[in-house]
């Protein structure tokens, strides 16, 4: 086989010449009741006392009350989310990095900073993914603390819509799919894990480890999910593999050499075959031809239950497992029966139409990888090797991807695109290498911590710029003078849009069926009897019976009973993954979660048409609809034109705009208000962030 | 249209730039440019112009329709009948087509190596295999690639039967219009307000909406404003009578119900201009009670296709215009414990009728049980390959997908050239 492994210009330079980047500490100012100032890192609140680290490393504790009450409050959030001195610093250095750059390549400076009412916009819509309240805009407008912005970003980073936000890029770039697939796999417990690890904020390299090592089915071990996602489709999955984690596509290299980059077919088997000894088997067969014919049982199920149970339903229950009658049955034995395992005795094979160097077709593959160091075996499972090679410290590319797609996510473009095929090429044309470098050990600084990292690039100059007014072409480099505009992912309109009918208790509802699948699959072979399963499966069956119901577990212990939802008021992290086809999800652009990153921001005749004359807009902007009663209560018209821009836009009209809008509602009244605010939904600005 | 002149002229990668703005304002439903002209030679039949797919989702029984057998053990209680071609014999629940066997041409020797539905469903609408790591397109928008835009207001492709619908790798303004109900016309285009109204609605959006759009030099809102002058068009034209059938005078001969009334849908939208309909119509997998299954779905087939058959013909648009029947597999020869048929890839028919194919012929053919295919067997790309050689799409021509994988119409598929006249 080749024995190449390369390594990339990228890896040798982060591991050879990186120099340390590590910020040093800002520690904040705090300010004593009697005007004195004390600068320390925060630590944490005990009891009545605040508790701080002085810079020479004392750590001293002050009654709370001793300091301003601004101060006060920044300690009860600092609490909660961590000190910023380490954020901050941070933030400055990476403005730094980027300045330098900027002014190398003939820029002056950033763009202009952004004003209040663009700030507030843009941080609702990126950090908890909607526009915010008239209410919210006009308290951030009014209130006149020096600390405003960085305390408005903690306070989103901290409240639920931020991992409904992420939540949204995840399941677009992991493919998180709740539909029937057709051998019976249900994700439903795997989309909830993705949610629960984002709320708590799992460490990312956590939450990626857990999944390459998943063994068992969705619903004793949710994680599972990832690998059983293309269950059938085993070298695709791998590519997906690879093109999430390693932010390389080479799926080209399954059937070829890879053409512009150095992937040979020969990597892609030698890569591959560390999940080479995967089994994904449907209890009593394994799923794929490929890995051979040993024969399974259910997941920790004594020997023969599976056939026992399924004799025993049908003498008892009368129901004939592969009758088509009882398709809901076969169904829920699929789903409980899916299970991953690593079995020994497998392994990768180079396909019968394998043309690379090195091998013949019929040869059994090793377990190499590509990049920097090579995965080590030693006794560990070949996915524990490939998760601990992909997350250690000196694997450059890991925490170079997920930077580097946080990045995109806060400026609409990343350093390097696309951020799933990061090639060599790409790699060494990098405009700013050194912020590159600087993001990835921030990355790994922060120990993945997503929260931690995206509250640094909110607190960056760059971030709170205003968006460049020129598009910047995609194959010139970008040196970022602020975010470029974009369109609302589909999510972001679709939460906005509940926002502007139902009001900001929309961000507390959650719906969603998975935690529910999740009690539904999660048995316990070893202890359950035939009953047991059986009351299982009759909680499956009220689950599916309802066809398109939304449901969720009932809190309260053994009550398996489902709570229906109306899914009617639900943001989009809570309704079915994807959302249906044709919906307003679909028609904006959602992705369908067949191929990774697939989520596409174009307009469309159809999607304007739902725009103008949706059941949605007639919602929105009728004469009886939220937004025209709450400004029942103000008086004149240009008050109400001033309420209406600042739901909708969240900005003041300009002089100009107040004209046409009192025009409006001086000559038809209520009905001119919901002109108006159709107009502003189905105009531009609506739909951007800017 | 100056603003796309315009954006052609600011980027060094104009050519491209361009068309793929074209494309974006274009398709979807609409445009006021035609697409660039493309220089393209027609290649094989090329005799057709348009094409409507019937796709019959869930597996076809090919034994109970077009590749009857004497052998009563594997029939079940189909009987077989004559048609009005000597060597054509269906099965007894296909009356009408049997009289119309002279236009078709049936192939009885399709093999598949996907016996499950979505992977087999997946290769006969596409002519590739199902991956997990791209989408590939349908023909409507291979068709509008290889081809160029033909219409000014109507999209080019047209889905039936099915509520969402992709590009795949291509342009995501290249997706046939899915109209999941054929008789619920084009969703959405019904006004909230009226008259005067809307106009006023529309202005005022414009006027507030134009500051921005001047703000930004950026192709997205631009391209939003380009949109809503279209959707104003359509909404103002009577191009949305193409999708209504409310009116033909022949509903009730395609019979009452989806399949029927989307195959009339489809011949309007032909008529009018649109190059490529699917038809998609489900609950063809028939596990249970196969005779009753064919009993109550086959006669819908029956009557639809040969309604479509006629009118097509008295309209003058049959010999330009390729009717095929497609599904992802037969069905088993044995029937099962249940009274049905399971899944069948190993042979299986579909049909091809107009647009330049010779009709009456059988092509290919199964042993007497049906279980093998004995000659000329034809894989699901090579009957995408046979209906792409009819409407003229080059399969040498290779497109490139945005991460610059390179793929031709039909993967390499073979066309049957044997079945054109």
């Amino acid at each position: 086989m080749n024995p190449r492994i390369s390594l990339f210009s990228l890896g040798a330079l982060l591991v050879v010449s990186g120099p340390c980047f590590s910020p040093t500490a800002q520690a904040r100012t705090w300010t004593s009741t009697d005007g004195k100032p004390l600068q320390a890192i925060f630590i944490g609140i005990e009891g009545e006392n605040l508790k701080f680290k002085l810079q020479n490393g004392n750590q001293i504790v002050v009654p709370k009350d001793r300091f301003i009450k601004a101060d006060q409050e920044a300690a009860e959030r600092l609490a909660k989310i961590g000190d910023d001195s380490f954020t901050k610093a941070s933030a400055r250095q990476i403005d730094t990095l980027l300045a330098g750059a900027l002014k190398k390549n003939g820029f002056n400076s950033f763009n202009e900073p952004l004003p209040d009412d663009l700030f507030v916009r843009r941080v609702y819509l990126d950090i908890i993914g909607r526009i915010p309240t008239r209410e919210e805009f006009l308290a951030f407008a009014e209130n006149a603390r020096p600390d405003k912005r960085e305390a408005l970003i903690d306070e989103l980073l901290l409240s639920p819509g931020f991992s409904s936000n992420m939540f949204n890029y995840f399941a677009d770039m992991y493919r998180l799919n709740a539909s029937d697939f057709d051998n019976g796999i249900r994700m439903d417990p795997y989309i909830q894990w993705w949610k629960d690890q984002l709320e708590a904020n799992r460490p990312y390299h956590e939450i990626v480890s857990d999944m390459l090592t998943a063994q068992g089915n969705v619903g004793q071990n949710p994680a599972s999910g990832f690998l059983l996602r293309d269950t059938g489709m085993e070298f695709d999955a791998f590519a997906n593999f690879g093109q999430v984690m390693l932010g390389i596509d080479i799926s080209c290299a399954q059937c070829h050499d890879h053409p512009f980059d150095e992937w040979t077919q020969g990597d892609f088997y030698e890569m591959a075959a560390f999940f080479g000894n995967t089994q994904r088997s449907l209890g009593y067969r394994p799923a794929s031809a490929m890995m051979g014919a040993a024969s399974v049982e259910m997941p920790n199920a004594p020997a023969g239950w599976r056939n026992n149970f399924m004799k025993w339903a049908e003498t008892t229950k009368g129901i004939v497992p592969m009758d088509q009658n009882s398709n809901q049955f076969r169904f829920f034995v699929a789903a409980l029966g899916w299970n991953l395992t690593d079995n020994e005795t497998l392994e990768t094979v180079l396909p019968a139409d394998f043309i690379g160097e090195g091998g013949k077709p019929g040869e059994i593959a090793s377990p190499r990888t590509l990049i920097g160091d090579a995965a080590k075996l030693g006794g560990k499972t070949r996915r524990q090797a490939v998760a601990d090679w992909l997350t250690d410290p000196t694997n450059p590319r890991f925490s170079l991807v997920i930077a580097n797609r946080m990045w995109g996510r806060a400026f609409g473009r990343a350093i390097v695109e696309p951020v799933n095929d990061l090639s060599d090429d790409e790699l060494k044309r990098a405009s700013q290498p050194e912020v590159m470098r600087h993001l990835e050990s921030e990355m790994r600084r922060v120990n993945y911590d997503l929260r931690e990292f995206m509250r640094i690039l909110y607190n960056t100059r760059a971030y709170q710029s205003i968006a460049t007014f020129e598009e910047p072409d995609l194959t010139k480099p970008y040196y970022f003078v602020g975010p470029v505009l974009r369109r609302m992912r589909a999510e972001q309109a679709w939460d906005s849009m509940m926002l502007l009918a139902h009001g900001a208790e929309i961000d507390k509802k959650t719906g969603g069926d998975g935690s529910f699948y999740k009690k539904i699959l999660n048995i316990d072979f070893t202890t359950a009897t035939n009953d047991d399963v059986w009351r299982h499966y009759e909680m499956w069956q009220s689950l599916r019976g309802g066809q398109s119901a939304m449901a969720m577990a009932s809190e309260s212990g053994d009550d398996y009973s489902p709570v229906l939802v109306n899914d009617t008021e639900l943001r989009a992290s809570e309704l079915p993954q994807p959302a249906p086809a044709a919906s307003m999800l679909d028609t904006f652009g959602q992705s369908d979660r067949r191929i990774t990153d697939d989520h596409n921001y174009d307009g469309s005749v159809p999607q304007v048409l739902a725009l103008m004359n949706g059941t949605i807009t007639q919602q929105l902007t009728g004469i009886s609809s939220k937004i025209v009663s709450d400004l029942e209560a103000l008086d004149g018209p240009d008050d109400k034109v001033r309420g209406v821009f600042a739901t909708l836009l969240n900005r003041f009209p300009t002089k100009e705009e107040l004209d046409l809008g009192t025009g409006m509602i001086e000559d038809f009244g209520d009905e001119g208000i919901s002109d108006l605010a159709w107009a502003l939904m189905n105009g531009p600005e609506f739909l951007f962030i800017q | 249209m100056d603003h796309i002149a315009e954006l052609a002229g600011k980027d060094p990668l104009s050519r491209r730039y361009f068309m793929e703005m074209t494309a974006k304002l274009t398709l979807g439903l609409s445009v006021g440019v035609p697409f660039l002209p493309r220089t393209f030679q027609a290649q094989g039949g090329a005799k057709a112009k348009n094409l409507i797919y019937i796709y019959l989702a869930g597996g076809m029984t090919h034994l109970d329709t077009f590749d009857p057998k004497k052998n009563r053990d594997v029939m079940a209680d189909t009987e077989m009948i004559d048609t009005n071609v000597d060597n054509m014999k269906f099965g007894m629940h296909l009356k009408e087509l049997s009289k119309q066997a002279d236009k078709l041409a049936v192939i009885n020797s399709m093999m598949s190596t996907n016996g499950a539905h979505e992977q087999g469903e997946y290769i006969m609408r596409t002519g590739y295999e199902k991956r997990a790591t791209i989408v590939h397109p349908t023909i409507g928008p291979w068709a509008q690639t290889l081809l160029g835009k033909r219409g000014e207001i109507l999209p080019d492709s047209v889905l039936i039967g099915q509520s969402t619908s992709n590009a795949g790798f291509m342009d995501p303004s290249f997706s046939p219009l899915p109209i999941a109900d054929p008789s619920g016309g084009v969703p959405n285009t019904t006004l909230i307000v009226e008259g005067e109204r809307f106009d006023r609605r529309m202005e005022m959006a414009q006027k507030l909406g134009q500051q921005f759009a001047d703000k930004f030099k950026y192709t997205g809102p631009k391209s939003y404003v380009e949109y809503y002058t279209q959707a104003n068009r359509l909404l103002k034209s009577d191009a949305l009578t193409a999708f209504d059938i409310s009116n033909e005078s022949n509903r009730a001969d395609y019979g009452e119900n989806r399949l029927g009334q989307g195959c009339l849908l489809a011949r309007k939208l032909v008529e009018s201009g649109v190059r490529v309909v699917e038809v998609v119509s489900g609950g063809w997998d028939m596990h249970l009670d196969v005779s009753g299954g064919t009993a109550s779905r086959l006669p819908e087939l029956d009557v639809a296709v040969a309604t479509l058959l006629k009118d097509l013909e008295s309209r003058g648009l049959l010999e330009s215009t390729i009717v095929a029947i497609g599904t992802e597999f037969g069905r088993t020869p044995d029937i099962n414990m249940n009274a049905g048929r399971d899944h069948y890839p190993a042979a299986y028919s579909c049909v091809l009728a107009g647009g330049g194919i010779k009709g009456g012929t059988v092509y290919g053919e199964t042993d007497g049980a049906g279980k093998k295919v004995k000659v000329n067997p034809v894989k699901p790309e090579d009957f995408l390959a046979t209906i792409g050689y009819g409407l003229g799409l080059n399969q040498e021509e290779t497109i490139y997908s945005p991460t610059q994988r390179p793929f031709t119409f039909a993967d390499k598929g073979a066309p049957v050239t044997a079945l054109f006249a």
